[in-house]
């Protein structure tokens, strides 16, 4: 066999597929022959359709006579030439011109033709229609949706759907129809009665209607919450099971849009679980894990226990599908499935590989401090077995298993190094192992110096460079503060020797860092001879590393370094915002020639200190938790968008991409950073100095209101300014001379003066505008240090004037009317003075801080225990550890724990605050601890 | 006679062969009604046609391939895409619509002088001849100029698709002329 016939055998199309021109050649001829020969026309179209679906295309000319040619088959009666031709049509509509030729010959059949072409013709007729046409056909299309025949019925109500963006006026009118088709049960007619098999039906129309009177209804929650009580509950007479599933995934979508309306679904949700038909049930399961903690507890109990059964069928996609979930919900709320082990257990060796790596990952998160070690030792055995990225999943498994087990870090770490160690795996797995135990280092501490050691072996045989230079970074970060630093100092210079010059310039740098070492001058004498040899180095790059390094170690050791920048640039004590910095430069970039005679200013760019960065890091890595079962809740319910045009056909069902909060909260910072620009490049705050901190953006008013107010909060030494970004969503209307009144409640007691010292007015604000305005008052208090806490109530003052429509400008002599519009207050709260901040074990770092205060409040209004936390986490500003920003839905009492530093002056505070519900309200009693009596005391005082 | 005529003619052709016939016209002159006349045997209540019809019908031991394309003048560009093997017209025109006659004429003419129809027969119905103020049969022809046409068969007979009237008796006339043609 010749290498090309063998390759053509390969693919089984590349052979046998006919000829393209050949093809259409034949077809030209034989169409328009009569009489018509049926069955060579319909072996013809059959080819031509296996071109099509193998890609191949005509150009339009051609296709367009095809398209003719195929039109004047509807000459001939037979009802299967006449289902091929339809077929032919929907193909080429795409791809030929004047397909409209063809619509009143299909609306015949549409009225007239058998049922068995019916449903092809209405599926055809569709493609052809444009906006004009698709009146003609209203009456057909609503006798079809009205059909007895499932298959009629099901096509019209499918067609209606697609023919929705080009038709909208005409299928809007089809509400009625659709609703009935819904409900209705269409049975195929001419059961046979003198055979066993009789037709039956799967109902699947129901599920078409449904899709298509959601899409009509898309825009009206009340319509849907009637559509769901109508349609679902007891009585439902809804037998599809894809129409169940699509029940389910319209209640996902209104609670997951109104929390407050899930008690009334309940009911539903618990009949959903116990459905015979499994999609059903999983569909419901996915419900109940994404509303996780706003689902009574027995509910979210028995979804689990559905999916625990599903664990044990034999249907593999069930399996797959159910101990997915349960890895979504562990990641949230691992004690909630505990009872799955035995089951997951007998699944750790399925044969289908994604479920047994799914199942894994899963076990890890629920396991006990008993069973890590035994599961660990399953994992080691397995992983050889699976692909790359399922290694990278188990890998990040272990990672956060790291986090809650501090105890297990030994066997963790084994585990890592034998991973990192082994021969297989890509460099993405590797890099996977590597901040697995980067992590480690960082949030266990006891793991610290036995991992470092294990690296060190580790990087005398390494082959990637990528991997060298992190461990390299990470042993001179990380090895100084250690027991025994002049073990690393070894394993780096060997680095030196034996590496390549881009591994050797990163050891340059790690070693330097050891000549900080306080106390052990011997090491640093080392250093600075090792550092001298390496001056002789054949790399440039090395080279200059070196002699710099040496330069700043002889500034450090003869203490000309006052202000400790050698210091900082051999060990840099913070680090910039990435982001920031990244969208600072490009800004600077684009702006051009003018703006580069002015230096970048890596000023206004946040900077991060080690333990603000942990808990950025652990911020992330607890958002990035809930981003995973987000996901699951928002890929459901069928909603593409209706009023989108232009789009001719199909292919529009349900790609609602998901953003997940992470995404959204970069967008947020990269806002705020573009707002608080905008206020430091006004004149009236050059005087101010440097802002020590703006506030997260607050919204102040509902997002669909008239005028859209959000609200920052920026602290200078001796000035605090309110910044008010407004956006005039009124269509006609001009605002003229806008500007804010703010009231003060009092809380500040003297520190803050009471009248402000300027606002900046907006002078005019067109529809669909937005700018800011800004209030500045002035400190009364000498004292930088002071926390000043402040509620101000506010109000808009302005005069709208209607626009000129030729214009688009206000008339010239409106004199306006002058108008007042309120909104909600903006809070200048203790939380406001802290910044998160990482500590790695909560307990003893409280016990250790000398100061404390506490306070007790009690909260009448009914909010649940969720609701205050979230506010209290808002409010105080610190970092929520061990996971207790999060509170079970049933749970009574619960505390949670933050911990931050004060931004004036890095004092450190950690919150302890104890909540219990009663029927009375919510009790708290918050613990603060300071470093510093008055920041205890002000967070204390004003937590609410 | 006659009898023995069509017999043989029937084997000439063979049973499977078909004749296809072509209605043209502007746009509500009555083609369709006039298609669905011959098939059914009745009027039918028609929307303006977009595309075509087309419908097989057995007349005299004939069977008929009549296609009713489209009048409205977006539509009349495609009429070409169906003149293959084309072997009668019948042109419909609306007599009341006086208006219009020009435009009728100038499709007309323009349709004939393509290659494809250069050995087709034309049947011309002046139809709605029910209506008061329809126009004579002969005055259609005059307003259409059918006295120029040279080299070709052809008839205009004065016809009421409602009524009934002068149908069949312009496609009997048609039948003949092609049953002559093809002998
Ligand atoms: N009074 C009258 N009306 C007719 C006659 N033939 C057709 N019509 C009407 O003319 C209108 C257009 O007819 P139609 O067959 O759709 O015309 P087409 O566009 O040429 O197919 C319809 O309302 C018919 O009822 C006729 O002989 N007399
Ligand atoms: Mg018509």
């Amino acid at each position: 066999m010749s290498a090309q016939t063998y390759k053509k055998s390969e693919d089984p199309h590349s052979g046998s597929l006919p000829d393209k021109m050949a093809i259409y050649q034949d077809c030209l001829n034989r169409f328009n022959e009569s009489p018509v020969n049926p069955k060579l026309c319909r072996t013809l179209i059959t080819s031509l359709l296996e071109l099509l679906s193998h890609g191949e295309t005509f150009p339009r000319q051609e296709a367009t006579a095809l398209f003719f040619s195929i039109s004047k088959l509807f000459q001939h009666p037979n009802d299967s030439l006449r289902q091929i031709v339809y077929v032919a049509i929907k193909e080429l509509c795409g791809i030929s011109d004047d397909i409209l030729m063809a619509t009143s010959s299909i609306m015949k059949d549409v009225q007239n033709g058998s049922d068995l072409v019916k449903p092809n013709a209405i599926r055809a007729l569709i493609r052809v229609l444009d906006e004009s046409t698709a009146f003609s056909a209203e009456r057909l299309l609503k006798n079809s949706l009205v059909s007895k025949h499932p298959s009629i019925c099901s096509a019209s109500l499918v067609s209606s759907y697609h023919l929705l963006p080009i038709a909208e006026t005409t299928v809007k009118r089809f509400a009625n129809e659709t609703q009935e088709a819904v409900g209705d049960l269409k049975q195929l007619p001419y059961p046979d009665e003198n055979s066993r098999y009789y037709p039956t039906t799967s109902h699947i129309s129901q599920y078409h209607a449904l899709g298509l009177l959601y899409q009509l209804k898309n825009h009206d929650k009340m319509a849907l919450i009637k559509l769901i009580q109508q349609f679902a509950g007891h009585s439902s007479p809804l037998k599809n099971q894809l129409a169940q599933v699509q029940m389910v995934k319209f209640v996902h979508q209104l609670v997951l849009k109104d929390p407050n309306s899930i008690p009334q679904f309940l009911p539903l949700i618990a009949n959903w679980l116990q459905s015979r038909h499994e999609a059903v049930a999983l569909e419901a399961c996915k419900l109940t894990a994404s509303l996780s903690n706003l689902v009574p507890n027995d509910l979210f109990a028995a979804a689990v226990s559905v999916l625990q059964g599903f664990l044990s069928t034999p249907r593999v996609t069930t399996r797959f599908a159910a101990v997915r979930l349960l890895n979504k919900i562990s990641m949230v709320s691992p004690e909630k499935i505990v009872v799955c082990n035995p089951q997951l257990e007998s699944l750790v060796n399925d044969s289908n590989r994604n479920i047994s790596t799914y199942t894994i990952t899963t076990l890890l998160k629920t396991g006990t401090d008993k069973n890590i070690g035994s599961l660990i030792k399953t994992i080691t055995k397995f992983i050889h077995e699976v692909n790359d990225d399922f290694k990278i999943i188990i890998i990040d498994a272990i990672r956060t298993l790291s986090l809650n087990f501090p105890e297990e870090c030994d066997t963790i770490l084994h585990f890592l190094m034998e991973s990192l160690q082994s021969a297989e795996g890509s460099l993405q797995f590797k890099n996977s192992v590597v901040e697995a135990l980067i992590d480690l280092i960082q949030f266990v501490p006891q793991s610290k110096e036995k991992a470092l050691e294990e690296l060190c072996d580790f990087i005398e045989d390494c082959e990637y460079n990528e991997i060298l230079v992190r461990i390299l970074h990470l042993l001179g970060k990380e090895g100084p503060t250690t027991k025994n630093p002049s073990l690393y100092v070894r394993h780096i210079y060997n680095r030196v020797i034996l590496e390549n010059s881009i591994i050797r310039s990163a050891a340059v740098l790690s070693l330097s860092k050891f000549a900080l070492v306080k106390n052990d001058p011997e090491l640093v004498e080392s250093i600075e001879q090792l550092l001298t040899q390496i001056k002789t180095d054949s790399d440039d790059e090395v080279r200059d590393r070196a002699s710099i390094a040496l330069q700043f170690i002889d500034s450090v050791k003869s203490k000309k370094d006052v202000s400790n920048i050698a210091q900082n640039f051999i060990r840099p004590t913070s680090t910039y915002d990435v982001v920031a910095l990244e969208s600072k430069l490009s800004h600077y970039l684009s702006q051009g020639q003018e703006a580069f005679k002015t230096p970048f200013d890596v000023s206004s760019v946040a900077k991060y200190s080690e333990d603000e960065k942990k808990a950025l890091d652990l911020k992330r890595r607890q958002e990035q938790a809930f981003n995973h079962t987000e996901e699951s809740s928002n890929s459901g319910a069928g909603n593409g968008n209706g009023t989108e045009k232009g789009g001719r056909k199909g292919d529009r069902l349900d790609d609602n991409s998901f953003n997940g909060p992470s995404l959204e909260s970069e967008e947020e910072d990269l806002l705020l950073s573009k707002y608080v620009d905008e206020m430091s490049s006004l004149e009236q705050f050059q005087s101010f100095g440097k802002c020590i901190h703006s506030s997260k953006i607050v919204p102040l008013t509902e997002i669909e209101a008239e005028f859209v107010v959000k609200g920052i909060k920026h602290l200078f030494d001796e000035h605090v300014v309110l910044q008010f970004h407004i956006t005039n969503t009124l269509k006609d209307v001009a605002l003229d001379n806008v500007e804010v009144v703010c009231q003060q409640e009092g809380l500040s007691e003297g520190l803050l003066d009471e009248q402000e010292e300027f606002v900046l007015p907006i002078e005019r604000l067109l529809p669909n505008e937005g700018e800011s305005c800004y209030v500045s008052f002035k400190k009364l208090t000498q004292n930088k240090d002071d926390i000043i806490v402040e509620r101000f109530s506010n109000s808009l003052k302005f005069q709208s004037k209607e626009l000129d429509p030729s214009t688009s400008l206000p008339f010239e002599d409106d004199e306006g009317f002058q108008d007042e519009y309120e909104f909600d207050s903006l809070f200048l709260s203790p939380g406001d003075y802290m910044k998160p901040s990482f500590v790695s074990n909560f307990a003893t770092s409280l016990e250790e801080l000398p100061y404390e205060s506490v306070s007790v409040y009690n909260i009448v209004e009914t909010n649940t225990l969720q609701e205050v936390i979230d506010k209290l986490v808002i409010s105080a500003g610190g970092l929520p550890l061990e996971n207790s920003q999060i509170v079970s839905h049933d749970a009574t009492q619960h505390t949670l724990k933050l911990s931050g530093k004060c931004i004036l002056d890095n004092t450190k505070a950690l919150l302890s605050i104890k909540m219990i519900k009663t029927s009375k309200g919510i009790a708290i009693k918050a613990l603060v601890k300071s470093d510093k009596e008055s920041l205890a005391e002000d967070l204390s005082n004003n937590l609410i | 006679m006659g009898n023995f005529f069509s017999s043989m003619f029937d084997r000439l052709l063979g049973a499977e062969k078909e004749l296809r016939i072509l209605i043209l016209g502007l746009d509500g002159a009555g083609k369709t009604t006039i298609l669905y006349r011959l098939q059914i045997g009745e009027v039918i209540t028609t929307k303006p046609t977009i595309g075509f019809n087309v419908e097989t019908l057995n007349y005299k031991n004939l069977k008929l391939n009549v296609w009713d394309l489209g009048g409205q003048t977006s539509i009349r560009p495609y009429w070409r895409c169906y003149y293959a093997n084309t072997a009668a017209v019948i042109f419909v025109v609306d007599s009341t619509d006086k208006d219009r006659m020009n435009i009728a004429s100038k499709e007309l003419h323009l349709m004939l002088q393509e290659e494809e129809l250069q050995d087709s027969a034309l049947l011309v119905f002046a139809n709605k001849q029910d209506q008061p103020g329809a126009l004579s049969a002969s005055e259609v022809s005059k307003e259409l100029n059918l006295a120029e046409l040279k080299d070709r068969s052809w008839s205009i007979v004065a016809s009421s698709a409602i009524k009934g009237e002068g149908i069949t008796e312009g496609l009997d006339w048609l039948i003949d002329v092609i049953k002559e043609e093809q002998m």
